[in-house]
């Protein structure tokens, strides 16, 4: 069972000292009028606690876009650990951590990712709740309340953050500033309640997710998928900004002298043209149409085997980062159930969500 | 917070290797034969690949080629990409790194007491030699066996001189073809005029048989529509994809096919299993296969 605080907003500075004191802390920074980014921070007032999506998801803290795996020299091999300081991670919103939950399946999975699982275990998640935009369709994805994957999760009650504590380092925190925390009485469970069915009337892009996974198989030769790989322009935007993207290439960087250098990994993206070319130049998703709808497959069917589970999140990001308009994920599963024609366009269902 | 295993090791370091023997098979086809230094990959298995490093260059996915892997491994490797060329300057006594072995293999169980047909098109003769060896190593446990060989250009025969001990043994019998008999000189070996479909139409094949297939993409289609034409059920048919495996792990995404990641659930599957796979083979979950 998780356990239940409570502490003033008023009290958000005393909080972020608190977290100081583990490790450096991550947190949505403001980078530009309209952009927020996971940034380190030494206190609480650096942090933008309206951020809705940053740029890139948290995955970037585990899975680094570009690390060191070893290097080399004519003789030896030597492994590069990243680095063992522990760190915080504040303000992730439940699709986020739907979205590291799907990164902690596949890399915890045998053999495990020693580089991603050494960052991940040393890493505090904090939580934080947040109210949908017209873009947020975590609730059609059934990743709008945070599950696991937290050690503490903030909601936002008013005059309150309400705190669930969800493991033993989430507690201990608590536990090392009793005066700061109280357990969280009945009213505050009541505004806790109200807070997160509020929270679920306020999503306008939505869909019905019944069955969309065997839809989505269903209707793979549907010509829609020709005509937004058409409109796909290979760019691969889609994939970084994606929390639960989590391909990478591995390449050699050498020396000058070509004795030493080291191997790298990088994040990659299946949109870009060479993902599935092979020696001979023979390439098995060679057209945007072939890359698209492969992606679009792992984001809303899954992949059978081993994991058997739709990993997208709803976050949004893809839809707006898309220079194409054509990552809309809610009105291609519309129209690939049938609900909408594509004369309508994306932004038809798209209420909007001033209202929430 | 996430736990994580004491002295979880990389797996991306890779095992040293050195070069001990390098044997021309073809104008662009070499048998490289490495002295493993480090690192046990006796346990490889026919279909199973292994990751070649030369450090400052790169890996590449690469069949186990021989049946028994102890001290040393072979690997038949065509000259056709950034690895692979670099590896073509190296000479005996140089190092490679290895990683390995990765998939999962023929199913050498499955195969036991049944009649068997192995069918290799092109470089596919590579990880189908390492069955063809292991099914003779242990000849009394299958049934009746027939090598089918299928060439472009008569010129890229590979394991002339084993063949020619195949062919001379009365418990296999062997189909070898091209596309194109190539001049000036003669054919290394008695071959006759046709694709891999033609051999299969003249080869005793029934639905007695269970089926190894590799070869280029474009190969399968035409085989698989030949195999049924002869009876051949589909759960008893096995194919090898290529797809550009790079970490081996599940993990980097290169080589999915459908919902599997070729290098783990991979990279030989049944056909049965295949037909579940957008994109895995071309003909796949259409009548005509």
């Amino acid at each position: 069972m998780q356990h239940y605080y409570s502490f003033e907003k008023s009290s958000i500075g005393r909080f972020f000292d608190l977290i100081n004191k583990i490790g450096r802390v991550w947190a949505p920074v403001r980078v530009s009028e309209a952009s927020f980014s996971f940034k380190p921070v030494s206190n609480h007032e650096q942090v933008a606690f309206e951020a809705l999506r940053t740029i890139l998801p948290p995955k970037k803290l585990f899975f680094s876009p570009e690390e060191t795996l070893f290097r080399f020299d004519e003789n030896s091999i030597h492994e590069v650990s990243p680095p063992s300081e522990r760190e915080v991670l504040f303000g992730v919103h439940p699709c986020d951590l739907a979205g590291l939950n799907v990164m902690d399946t596949i890399y915890s999975a045998h053999p495990q990712d020693s580089h991603y699982m050494k960052r991940r275990s040393k890493t505090l998640i904090i939580g934080l709740s947040c109210l949908p935009d017209k873009y947020c369709f975590c609730e059609s994805m059934g990743t709008d309340t945070p599950k696991k994957g937290y050690d503490l999760f903030l909601t936002d009650i008013g005059s309150h953050y309400f705190v669930q504590a969800q493991t033993p380092e989430g507690l201990e925190l608590i536990d090392s500033c009793r005066e700061l925390f109280s357990p969280a009485d009945e009213d505050q469970r009541n505004r806790f309640k109200q807070f997160w069915i509020y929270r679920s009337q306020c999503f306008t892009n939505k869909f019905e997710s019944d069955n969309v996974p065997a839809i989505v198989d269903m209707e793979w030769d549907n010509k829609l998928w020709d005509e937004l790989g058409q409109r796909c322009l290979s760019c691969g935007n889609c994939t970084p900004v994606c929390p639960t993207c989590y391909c990478f290439d591995i390449v050699d960087i050498s020396s000058l002298d070509g004795k030493s250098g080291e191997r790298k990994r990088e994040w990659d993206s299946c949109q870009i043209v060479s993902f599935a070319k092979v020696a001979g130049d023979f390439n098995f998703r060679p057209g945007p149409v072939d890359r698209l709808k492969f992606w679009y497959r792992h984001k809303l069917h899954g992949f059978d085997d081993p994991y058997g589970f739709p990993t997208c999140v709803g976050c949004g990001r893809c839809t707006v980062s898309c220079p194409s308009g054509i990552d809309d994920i809610v009105g291609v599963v519309l129209q690939l159930q049938g609900k909408r024609m594509k004369e309508q366009g994306a932004e038809a269902t798209k209420g909007d969500s001033s209202s929430c | 917070m996430l736990k994580v295993k004491q002295n979880l090791q990389s797996p991306f370091i890779p095992h040293w290797a050195i070069i001990r023997s390098i044997t021309n098979l073809s104008e662009d086809n070499t048998l490289f034969e490495l002295q493993i230094e480090d690192g046990d990959f006796s346990e490889c298995k026919p279909g199973q690949f292994v990751q070649l490093w030369l450090p400052g260059v790169g890996e590449s996915p690469i069949s186990v080629c021989s049946a028994k892997v102890g001290e040393t491994i072979e690997l038949c490797i065509r000259r056709v990409g950034r690895v692979t060329n670099a590896l073509f300057l190296l000479n005996e006594g140089e190092r490679v790194g290895l990683r390995g072995p990765f998939g999962t293999g023929f199913p050498l169980e499955k195969y036991k007491g049944k009649n068997l047909c192995l069918i290799a098109g092109g470089l596919g003769i590579a990880p189908i030699r390492s069955l063809l060896q292991h099914v003779l190593l242990n000849r009394e446990d299958y049934g009746k066996l027939i090598l089918i060989y299928g060439l472009r250009h008569s010129a890229q025969l590979l394991f002339r001189h084993e063949l020619k001990h195949v062919l001379r043994r009365r418990d296999i019998e062997v189909f070898i073809s091209a596309e194109e008999i190539r001049g000036p000189d003669l054919p290394p070996m008695s071959m006759q005029l046709g694709r891999v479909t033609d051999m299969l139409s003249l080869a005793p094949v029934d639905e007695s048989y269970e089926i190894a297939i590799c070869g280029p993409p474009v190969m399968y289609k035409y085989v698989v529509q030949g195999l049924k034409a002869k009876g051949v059920k589909e759960n008893s048919i096995w194919l090898s994809l290529e797809r550009h495996m790079k970490c081996g792990m599940g993990k980097c995404g290169h080589c999915f096919v459908g919902g599997r990641f070729t290098c783990m659930q991979g990279p030989v599957f049944n056909l049965t299993e295949l037909r579940f796979l957008p994109e895995a083979i071309e003909c796949e979950g259409t009548e005509s296969c």
